[in-house]
Parts: structure tokens; sequence; C-alpha cells
């Protein structure tokens, strides 16, 4: 009986000591993890959960070191896009929100010392990103790492302060893209792309051997100077409205994070004066109003230029 | 009817990140004796013990409360054989937000009838030892789904009431008690799961007084799983039966005995360490009926 009673007393022990003992601080955890455990990316785990990746940064990668690198944007990198919580992602369509998390992924590790002034890392979606560096700051696109290299057991993270986005499709496509309600749910963008098609200039930003910077007024912004629907602006002269747009068109893609100068000319010819560069954005101002607009959604990489979403017509 | 007979209390089974004390007590019914107990079990957590730390806020649902009720039935065939029969019902609340839950297609909320276990105890060994006695106790338990709840939802089954394992348990115990009142037993346990759900061991360190007036004890209770995945780590595929389920906890029963053969008991429990698995606290009431 006593050799059944210690047999006994032994199983309790191993069993209780095993469980209560044990400690894991000394293992990774997985990006998924990383994600959940984090206070500053309680958006980007509901996010993962429901753009369907929260199993996928959970395991190894394809890739042969089993790993990925993750840019993980914080709470108020999601905050700029008016994504202030889990819930707020209904406004996202989910198909480009589970593509915009992919954008944010690589295979492998991307170490942050490879992270090279005027270099560059393919996403799993096959898209690219660029590495900007501005005075002491890094970049990946328009959006600044704040730390690198946050170990996982599964890969490498990075912290960013904006959502990185990328629709793979020109700039009219995807000013299409988001008058569907592909990115945002609700349509956005919808009298510009009336203005683009009726001014004759879809062909020109659909070229894709064009490289451009657009600034893509918002529908409100339409409303502001007079027009009360999209039908008005299909109203309006086409030649007016390709005056107005080649205001808002430069040559030459560009992040945010790739300005320097106070001016700029126009594809029309005018003239853009730029406000300083301020927590990733500036204002635009054009000779034809006194307020000048703001960024509500810059550094959208489309497949032949870069497109910055602003509260204001930039009247030529 | 005195207490010291009573008290296996409450086998309150556990929803998948909630988790149950040992089955079986060092205490026998006698002979065509009995109870019948009717429990109301609540309890919460919000934080998890994952790998390699414990989070902040249940994924998906940031809060989540169990309330079970369990009707369970204790009888003695003979001075050493008792059976037990547990049923319990469950109901499992998730605190996720409308926009959530409409963005997943997940409800906050999961109930239904668990699992009913039988146990059939058998104590071969009983003797006087010094100023108490020295009895071991085995028992072989059988628990099985018999309500429709799923386990196997995503993320979803994070407030599933149970893992729909059929599990066949192996338990034994062994127990001193003095003339005072005082005791301690120890038990071990494995417990054999079908389907995807890893086996465990389990086991538990009890110390309590108890006397005709009154019933108490505390203890330690833990359980490790044989295999598993660990949720969001490498081998996760979001099926939650099959995840590791390690857990540490410590509690209290309490029980008295009112008149007529009725008493009360109450107790409260709290999960203080483990893998996979809520960090529940929370306490129970149970009406319990003696013959």
């Amino acid at each position: 009986m006593i050799k059944i009673s210690k047999l006994i007393m032994a199983i309790t022990m191993l069993s209780i000591v095993a469980t209560s003992c044990k400690k894991y601080d000394s293992e990774l955890p997985t990006i998924a993890g990383i994600a959940v455990a984090g206070a500053d990316f309680s958006t980007l785990e509901a996010a993962a959960v429901l753009g369907g990746v929260a199993v996928t940064l959970s395991n190894k990668s394809t890739h042969p070191t089993g790993n990925y690198t993750v840019f993980a944007p914080n709470n108020s990198a999601f905050a700029r896009l008016g994504l202030t919580d889990g819930g707020s992602l209904a406004a996202l369509n989910t198909t480009f929100l589970t593509n915009t998390l992919l954008y944010h992924t690589s295979g492998g590790n991307i170490a942050g010392s490879a992270i090279v002034s005027g270099g560059s890392s393919a996403s799993i979606t096959g898209l690219n990103r660029r590495y900007i560096f501005r005075g002491s700051d890094k970049y990946i696109n328009g959006s600044k790492i704040l730390a690198t290299d946050v170990k996982a057991s599964n890969g490498t993270v990075h912290v960013i302060d904006k959502v990185i986005l990328a629709t793979g499709v020109n700039i009219v496509a995807s000013a299409q893209a988001v008058a569907g309600g592909g990115v945002f749910k609700a349509p956005e963008l919808t009298f510009l792309v009336a203005a683009v098609v009726k001014s004759g200039l879809a062909g020109v930003l659909s070229d894709p051997m064009a490289n451009f910077t657009v600034y893509a007024p918002t529908d409100a912004a339409f409303r502001a100077i007079g027009f009360a629907t999209v039908q008005d602006v299909s109203n309006a002269p086409a030649a007016t409205l390709q005056a107005v747009l080649l205001n808002h068109a430069l040559g030459g893609g560009r992040f945010t994070s790739e300005y320097s100068g106070t001016t700029a000319t126009t594809a029309g010819g005018g003239t853009l004066m730029y406000g300083p560069f301020n927590n990733g954005v500036f204002t635009i101002k054009s000779n034809g109003i006194t307020t000048p607009a703001n960024m509500v959604i810059p550094d959208i990489l489309c497949s032949n230029g870069i497109v910055h979403i602003i509260d204001r017509v930039l009247l030529p | 009817m005195t207490a010291t007979k009573i008290i296996s209390i409450l086998l309150l089974s556990g929803s998948t990140m909630a988790v149950a004390q040992s089955p079986i007590s060092g205490f026998m019914q006698q002979k065509n004796k009995g109870n019948i107990v009717l429990s109301y079990n609540a309890e919460s957590y919000k934080d998890v013990y994952l790998v390699p730390k414990k989070i902040s806020g249940v994924p998906v649902f940031e809060k989540v409360k169990t309330n079970s009720y369990s009707l369970f039935f204790n009888y003695g065939i003979s001075k050493d054989v008792d059976v037990q029969v547990n049923l319990p019902f469950i109901k499992s609340t998730g605190e996720a937000s409308p926009q959530v839950l409409s963005n997943l297609g997940y409800s906050n909320e999961r109930s239904g009838l668990q699992d009913v276990s039988t146990y059939v105890k058998y104590r071969p060994y009983d003797q006087k030892a010094g100023k108490g006695r020295i009895s071991i106790i085995t028992a072989l338990g059988l628990q099985l789904p018999v309500g429709s709840y799923k386990a196997n939802e995503g993320l979803q089954s994070i407030i599933a009431i149970g893992n729909r394992a059929t599990q066949l348990n192996l338990n034994a115990l062994v127990q001193y008690k003095d003339d005072k009142g005082f005791f301690a037993n120890t038990s071990g346990g494995y417990s054999l799961r079908s389907g995807d759900v890893p086996d465990a061991l389990t086991g538990e360190i009890k110390l309590g007084y108890a006397i005709k007036q009154f019933y108490v004890d505390a203890y330690l209770a833990g359980q490790s799983s044989s295999k598993g995945t660990d949720i969001l780590k490498e081998g996760f595929d979001g099926v939650f039966p099959k995840t590791m389920v390690n857990f540490s906890k410590i509690g209290l029963n309490a029980y008295v005995p009112i008149q007529k053969g009725f008493g009360v008991a109450a107790g409260f429990s709290s999960v203080i360490g483990g893998r996979n698995v809520g960090a529940a606290s929370g306490g129970y009431g149970a009406l319990i009926y003696s013959f």
C-alpha cells in the first residue's frame, strides 16, 4: 500500500509540478502571437482574424527559411484610416483587407539591417515595397519604421506608423475600385472617376508605361466646389474637367516620404505649394484655393504611380 | 448523514478554456446512501495563458463568462463502491462587439448540455493508522458528449462549451484523515480522450477539515496534456480541440448541512497558471440533498 501511495503521489506531483512550475517565457511567440499579445496591435490582431491570416502567421512560411517578415502597423496606423478598433474594420472590403495584410508580409527574414536606402523588397502578393531614408528616419513606402527586428519564432516583425497600401492595378482602375466599394465598402472617389472619364484623361492615367503622382480629391471635396451629384460632374465641360484634373497630376510617382521641395509644377503647368512634412503628411495648396488641402489617405501605390487622397479640389 | 460522507462535491466539467477539479473525493458514501446535488457555477476570464506568456484580452471575445448548472448524483452500492453521475448545462458568453460579430459571422454565446460523466469509485484499502485512517480510492470514469454543441468552429470555438471528446478516466487517490477531522489527500489520474483531443495527466493535492457540522477544503489541482498544438504557435490550424491544455488551479470548497438531509455548499477557484487556458476565476453554490 505504501508503494501505491507513493505512486499516486508521484503522478500527482508530476502533473501539478509540470503545469504549475513550467514557464514558457524563454520561447518566442509567433508573429500572430506578437500581434495578439501587443496592446498596440489590437486592431492588427482583429484585422488578421478578419482577413484570415491569423492562422497563417501562427505557422511557418513556405519560404525555405520557414519564416515571414511582417511590417506591422500599430493601432494609430489603422486609426489614420478611421479604423479605430476591430469592429470598425467592417468598413473595409474583406478581400482588400486580406491583400493589404499580405502586402505587409514577405517570405523569409528581412533583418532591420537589410532595410537600406533605395532598396526594396517583394511582399508575398508579388508587389514591391520601397525603402526610403529621410534624415535619420527609415520608411517603407510612405510609412515610418518605428521599431525593427522584433523576433518571432516564425520570423521578424518591424513596426510601422501607417498601413501600407497597394492596389496592383493602374491609377484609373484603382480609383474605380475605390468608387466600386472594392477598398472601403462605402464608395469613395466616385466624382473623381466621373471626372476622369469625362475629361478624356482615362487613357493617359491608365497607361502602364506612365508613372504619376496623383492627388485624388474625395467626393466631399467635389461637393464643396458645387458638384451636387456625380451626374453634375459628367455634365461639366470636358476641357474644364481636364484642366482641373491636370492640376492634380505630376510626373513621377512619389511617396510622401520622398518629398522635400515646397513647390511643384503640375502636368497642367500649374504650381502646387507644399506645407511642411509633418507626421508623414503635408498640405497642398494650389493657386485657385485659399485653404490648403489635407491628405486623407496618402501613399497608395498603383502599378503606374502613387495616389494621395486629399480633402480639397486643387483648382488651378 | 455527516458532512464527511458527502463531499466529492462538484464535478464541474469545464469548457475549452475553463477547467474542473478532481472528479473524485477521499470520502465514500455508505451502502444505499447517497446525495443529489444541484449546483450553479459562474466564472470568467479576460486573460489567457498562451505560450510564451499570459495575454490580456481574449482574442475576438475580449472577456468570457461561463455559467453552468450541474446535476450530480452520488450513490453507495456498498461500503467501498460508489457510483457518480454528473450532467452539466453550460452557457459560455463572450463580449465581442456587435460589429466584430457581424464581421466574422460569430456569436457571443454558446450553450447547451455538455458531457455526461459516470464514475465508479472503489476503495480497496481503508485502515486505521496511528490516530487516523489511511484510505486508497480508485475510480474509473466515462465521459460522453450528450449535447449537440460544436467544438470545431474556428476561432468561434474560443467560447465552445466543450471539446466533444469521449473520455475514459482512471483515477487513484490516497487520503489520511485524523480522528479530529483533519485530512489530506492526493490524487492522480490519466484521461484517455478520443479524436484529436490530447490525453491528459491530472493531479490534485487537497487539505481539509471534515466533521459532522461542516466540511471545508483547499486544493491545488493540475492537468498536463500529453501533446497538442499551442494556440497561435506553429502547428496551430484553428482547431481548438487539438490544443494542449495545461493548467494549475487553486480552490476552496465548503459544505454545511442544514436539516432533513439538506445542505449547502459553496466554493471558489482560480486558474493560476497554464498553457492554452483561460485565467478563469469563479465560484459556485450548490444545494445538496443527502439520503
